[in-house]
């Protein structure tokens, strides 16, 4: 058995020995793949998105600090700056129903009208799967993957950690650091950061 | 483009009010009645100012003296009685949330200092926890009144004590929430009283404010990889030692912390958060053991130690207080 077999044998009997112990993605890591079902009823395959920059938004829509973003409009600006730009921007929805944040394929189509918001799709997410399979902690946290489908970034949207909404102005938007830099062929600067925000409502 | 900033009159409670020490806000209103009802369930102390509302409790601003002196430093709390589930958050507010925001108005000659955090709590679910504290808690702030205090404020030889807070309150969802409180002392020469109606309020707020570790206590902190090995050596054993790190993003908050006693003292893992990607020279903290006794502690992480600590070894050497030059 050469050096190889042996470290693939000891990583397979590993996975065996944890299949509890999934690690969630960090910065640097292959982008979990998955299909998650759009507010447009449309089935989304991450998959099929590679070769372009892909955003994931987390989103609660009773969250103050979601609430920031959009009622100062800075979450639909940037929506549509990025996806104008081919980037592909995906919404997601984690909260489990009867918690904050959920919401039926109706009622998050309505909202994204009402809103004038233009991620590429909503994604609906109530068993929580995609939240975890990204350990996404708050809304909004914002994770960039790049056309390769590695993770470049994840963590907050910017460096003011409040409710405020005069913080937005002025605030380093990680998010499109993370696109700019990647974009110019330079390494990430802030790669990860502590996400901020209102915590996930997964289902118990 | 600049866009109107709208506000969500659902999601944003925003309350102002102000509280001057033993005397009522005489705004009227059923929301308000409320909040004093709520109030009162939860006032231990006796005949004190009504409190400013914030989402779901209220807050209070109270002096430990009964005025200023100029030379001298006072202090005072802001007080938060919250509604039974309803929690605020420590200086490091763990996985999501975020700490109190005091912005002080003082008269000229007065300055606020740093501010003490009681022992925090771990709260949230089996995958995100935050760090904060629910019913009661208070905040203390030196103030500290220089030589050339003036005196100003509304009647002569007072000055007014303000601070405008901004507090996330959250139970399965958050509110922020914004108040204005104020307090009006006297300035006097003679050394500052203390003033019996806050001196348990005072006291307790003491009691849950971390204390120094004592100088006996032997703490080492060990990079192992993906975790702090810690190991302290304290004289005796404890059932049980849980941690808090004072930095965001060192450690992961909602990871189970492994404990294991071990014959005067105990060791204790704590994986390292994803966010972190470079090392740390320091790990500080809150240590807290059996009766939620909080210590401060503030170790240099060795990198030496660590093969040897995971390979079961040795605990560690008892605490190289000397910086360790990293990096």
């Amino acid at each position: 058995m050469n050096r190889s077999t042996l470290y693939r044998t000891l990583v397979v009997l590993l996975l065996c020995a944890v299949p509890l112990l999934v690690a969630a993605a960090k910065v640097g890591d292959a982008a979990p793949e998955f299909t998650a079902t759009a507010s447009t009823g449309k089935t989304v395959r991450l998959a099929d998105y590679r070769g372009k920059y892909v955003v994931l938004e987390w989103h609660n829509n009773g969250c103050p600090y979601v609430g920031k973003h959009y009622n100062s409009g800075n979450m639909q600006r940037l929506q549509k700056q990025w996806t104008s730009q081919g980037v592909v921007w995906f919404t997601i929805v984690s909260s489990a129903p009867g918690k904050q944040g959920y919401v039926t394929a109706s009622e998050e189509n309505d909202y994204l009208t009402k809103e004038h918001a233009a991620p590429t799709a909503a994604l609906l997410d109530p068993t929580g799967e995609i939240g975890h399979l990204y350990d996404a902690k708050t809304s909004p946290q914002m994770v960039v993957i790049n056309p390769q489908g590695v993770v470049i970034y994840s963590g907050a949207i910017d460096d003011k950690p409040t409710f405020d909404l005069q913080d937005v102005q002025g605030a380093t938007n990680y998010v499109s650091l993370a696109l700019e830099q990647a974009m110019a062929g330079k390494p990430v600067q802030t790669p990860s950061t502590r996400p901020y925000g209102c915590s996930v409502k997964y289902r118990d | 483009m600049p866009r109107t900033i709208r506000r969500d009159e659902a999601s944003w409670t925003v309350h102002t009010s102000k509280v001057r020490m033993r005397q009522r806000d005489p705004r009227p209103g059923f929301c308000r009645a409320l909040t004093l009802a709520v109030a009162s369930l939860f006032c231990a102390v006796g005949a004190r100012a009504a409190g400013a509302p914030i989402p779901h409790g209220t807050l209070e601003l109270v002096a430990e003296n009964q005025w200023i002196t100029a030379g001298r430093t006072i202090h005072v709390g802001l007080h938060f009685q919250l509604e039974k589930g309803w929690h605020v958050y420590w200086v490091n507010p763990g996985d999501s949330g975020e700490p109190p925001r005091v912005k002080w108005q003082l008269p000229a000659g007065v300055t606020a200092g740093e501010m003490e955090w009681p022992t925090p709590r771990r709260l949230g679910t089996a995958t995100i926890v935050d760090f904060g504290y629910e019913d009661d808690v208070m905040l203390i702030v030196p103030l500290r009144a220089w030589a050339g205090v003036v005196a100003q404020g509304p009647g002569q030889g007072t000055a007014q004590l303000s601070a405008e807070v901004k507090v996330l309150v959250c139970r399965e969802m958050c509110i922020p929430g914004k108040a204005q409180v104020s307090l009006t002392l006297p300035v006097k020469s003679q050394a500052p009283a203390p003033d019996a109606q806050t001196a348990a309020l005072f006291a307790a707020a003491r009691r849950a404010v971390p204390r120094p570790a004592p100088a006996n206590w032997r703490i080492s902190v060990a990079d192992a990889r993906d975790s702090f090995a810690l190991a302290a050596k304290l004289g005796q054993g404890v059932p049980q030692a849980i941690f808090f790190p004072l930095e965001e993003s060192q450690i992961k908050d909602a990871a189970p912390q492994q404990f294991v006693a071990v014959p005067g003292g105990f060791r204790l893992t704590l994986q390292k958060s994803d966010q972190l990607l470079k090392p740390i020279a320091r790990l500080r903290g809150v240590l807290v053991l059996a009766g939620d006794r909080g210590y401060i502690i503030d170790v240099p992480v060795s990198k030496a130690v660590a093969a040897r600590h995971e390979d079961g070894i040795e605990i560690g050497p008892a605490e190289p207080l000397k910086e360790v030059p990293l990096k």
